[in-house]
This record gives structure tokens, sequence and C-alpha cells, in this order.
């Protein structure tokens, strides 16, 4: 499982530094760009469980707080809530195949845009105007990029996840 | 014992919940800054060399966009040449400008040095629009300094280099110090509209658009398209009469008392990768007065 851990740490690592270089800008679509973090987040919880995945969706939500304006685990909780979920779920309720990953995708980006809010609600950060700006556009764009990335992501796990017997 | 192995799942999920709802509760201590600090400063290098290396890459693949800049560099400094004969004219000029300007009892605008910084990296978010910029604490910046860019701009076939309002800094630290953009909808900017110079507060539009809008504008005043958006210089931060960018549409709410203008931003945000941060510290005793009213 470490290594799961050792790889999940680089994949995040690259991905927020990538996801918050101003290159990216280029890929904006109606002014929002995909959260490859979060896409991590959602994968380790759907194939390594609900421990594995809030713990990634915590620690790279610390590190997501940290390079971001935002207060220290406004970003980590959603992501912690949902890696949570997700691996109640996991591989074992939820087929591997395209439909199912892009609605996985598109509700766990919803879910975490419905937490933010209400954080944001509760601690005054003054964002409630959001959801049809960011929420709905981030939505789809994470469901439409899931598929490649988590048939590329089962390509860098695939010994441990022969291990767990899923492959 | 046992409960907890068996229910070690949520016991983890509860207990890194607690953390976050903690943290977010005391936001703005020392302890949440310090740690915050830590965590950036594990990031920041990777995005620095990410930055350095992407920088790298693009000279070395486009080397034919490196002669076109080359060009462009040249003709830039023929222009500059030929700007510089003429400065003799517009020192003239300004002699007799500001003669009038004290004739008429206007205020001396003050001069403030500028640094120039690269923009490192853009907010990972969608819900924030800052920029980190690699200069800090040592370079002298200092939290609420106003952030100034140069764009090139083409009108009617001829180029031209405006100068413009980017943003803020909101956050220093060492190397590296954060800035709003006027394009964040938790920015709050003093301005004058139009060639009358009705004042009213800019903020970002959305999260996701790159225009701003301008509220509280009194419903007589007369706002229309292209009407330049200008820095009041009222709140103590941004010196008066900075560009902004100008009026694409204003609006008149029957709700409301005042009636509100969207603004384009002279300043691109996609675009801008080098600012210039003018040191100027803020107005300590209007801001004690602030924090007095709140």
């Amino acid at each position: 499982m470490i290594i799961v851990y050792i790889i999940t740490g680089i994949l995040i690592l690259v991905s927020l530094v990538i996801q918050s270089h101003s290159s990216l800008d280029v890929i904006r679509i109606f002014g929002v760009k995909p959260d490859f973090v979060f896409i991590i987040v959602v994968y380790t919880g759907y194939s390594f469980g609900s421990i594995t995945g809030q713990v990634t969706g915590f620690v790279s939500g610390l590190f997501h707080d940290a390079v971001s304006n935002s207060p220290y685990g406004f970003l980590a909780l959603p992501k912690l809530t949902v890696g949570f979920i997700v691996g109640l779920l996991g591989r074992a309720v939820l087929k591997n195949n395209v439909p199912t990953i892009i609605i996985l995708m598109l509700v766990s980006t919803l879910v975490k845009g419905i937490i933010t809010l209400l954080l944001s609600y509760i601690f005054a950060q003054g964002m409630i105007s959001g959801i049809i700006d960011v929420i709905i556009p981030e939505a789809l764009y994470n469901a439409i990029l899931a598929p490649p990335l988590f048939f590329l992501f089962d390509k860098i796990f695939r010994g441990e996840l022969e291990r767990e017997g899923y492959l | 014992m046992e409960f907890f192995e068996r229910h070690k799942s949520i016991v983890i999920f509860i207990s890194l919940t607690l953390f976050c709802i903690i943290s977010l509760s005391v936001h703005g201590s020392r302890i949440t800054l310090t740690t915050e600090g830590m965590m950036s400063a594990v990031i920041s290098p990777f995005q620095k060399l990410y930055d350095y290396v992407f920088g790298g890459a693009k000279i070395w693949v486009g080397s034919s966009e490196y002669d076109r800049v080359k060009n462009e560099l040249v003709l830039t400094r023929a222009k500059l040449q030929t700007f510089e004969s003429t400065y003799e004219e517009i020192s003239e000029i300004k002699k007799e400008n500001d003669r009038l300007k004290s004739l008429l009892g206007m205020k001396e605008l003050l001069k403030y040095d500028s640094i120039v910084a690269d923009v490192i990296s853009k907010d990972p978010d969608n819900w924030y629009r800052t920029l980190m910029v690699n200069r800090g604490k040592d370079d002298g910046i200092m939290v609420n300094m106003p952030v100034v860019a140069y764009q090139s701009s083409i009108n009617d076939n001829t180029k031209t280099l405006i100068k413009g309002v980017v943003g803020k800094v909101v956050e220093v630290r060492g190397s590296i110090s954060r800035i709003q953009p006027l394009i964040a909808p938790e920015i709050k900017i003093g301005v004058k509209i139009g060639e009358n110079k009705f004042p009213g507060l800019l903020s970002g539009y959305s999260h996701n658009s790159n225009l701003c809008v301008v509220n509280y504008i009194t419903r007589a005043a007369p706002v229309k398209f292209d009407d330049i958006v200008t820095t009041s210089g009222q709140a103590g931060v941004f010196p008066p009469d900075l560009i902004i960018g100008k009026v694409i549409k204003s609006e008149v709410l029957e709700s409301s008392p005042y009636q509100r203008a969207i603004v384009k931003p002279f300043m691109d945000y996609n675009l801008i990768d080098e600012v210039f941060i003018i040191k100027k510290a803020p107005n300590k005793d209007l801001f004690e007065l602030f924090g007095e009213i709140q």
C-alpha cells in the first residue's frame, strides 16, 4: 500500500504544479479549468477504498489550500469527504466502465462543490453565487476528462490493482 | 479499542473533518498561517522549477518565435530612442502642465518606485483568481501594494503599450507574494468613471469571467460604452488615475437607487506573466480609520 501512497503523492504534486501554472489558462472552458488533483482523489477512493481515498483527499486538499488563497481546510474538507464516500462504494459497487466513471465524476464534483458552498456560507467566504459559474462547468469538465485519466491511472497502478483482485 | 479497529475508516474521517473545521474556525491565527507557509514552502520550489523549465522549453521549441520577439525588441529599442528624443519636448510640456496644475490648486501626484516581478503560478482552484509572483518580503514588498502591468494593444493598425492596474498584493512571504487581481469577486477598489469622474466601487464580476463590475454609481451619472475607468485613490491603496479598463455595458436596476457598469479590464488576466509592484505603502491613517469603523 505504501507504493500507492508514494505514486499518488507524486501524481498530486505534479498535478498541483501543472494546475497552478499560468499556461493552463489556455484550456479554460467557460472560465474554469479541470481539477486534476480531485480526479486523483476520486480515483484513489474508487480503487483503494475509503481510508486511502480520504487520506489522499485530506493531504492533497491541504496542499491545495497552501498554494491557493483559501483558508486552511477549506479545500481539504470537500476532498476528504468525497474521497471517503467514493471509497465506501468503490469498485465493488461501481463497475469500471466509461458511463459509470463519467457519472461518478460528475456527481463527485457536484458534491464537492456543494460542500464548498456550505463551508463558504458557514465561514463567510462570500462565494454563494458560484454554483452556476464554477460548480457545473467544472463537474462537466472533470467528467469528460475522467475516463482517459482513469484508464491512465489503471496502467500506473496495475500491480496494486492486480493484488487487490480488480484486474 | 476493538471499536476503533472495526470502524477505523469512520474514526479517521471524523478526526480529519474535525481538524479541518477547527482550522477553518481559527483561520487567521498565527498557527494556521505558519503551517500554511510551511506547506506552501514545499510547493513553491516546484512551481518555480516548473516555471523555469517550462520557460526554457518554450524558448527551445519556439526558436522562430524567439526570432520574432528579438526583431520586436530591436524595433522597440528604436522606438524607445525616438521617445527619448522627444523627452525634452515632453519635459517642457510637463513643466507647463505642472505650473497650470499648481495654478488650479491641484495636488501634485506622487511618483513611486516599482519592482518588476514574474508570475510563477496562478491559483490552482476555480474558486479563487490569485497570482503568485517571485518577489516577496525580501524585496521590500508589503501587503496592499498596488500592482500594474504593461500590455500591447493594436488600435487602427498601430501598436500601443498600455499600462493598467492588475490588482493588489494580499499576501507576502520571503521570496513570493500573492496578488489579488481586479477580476476577483473579493476585491474592492474605489474608482472613477468617464469624463465626469463619477465614483463607484469596483470588484470582479464572477468567478469564471474576466470582467469587473462597478457598483454604487449614482443614477444621474451618464455612463456610456467605452468610458474609461480609473482608480480614485481615495482608499489609500492605489494612487489616483491609474487606468483600469473600459465600460462595456451599464445597467440600471429597478430595485436599486444606483446603477452599475460592467467593465472590461485593459489587462487580460490570461496573458499576464510579468507585473510591476508599485512600492507605495498603504495609507496607515485611512486603514486605522477603517479598522475603527469595522
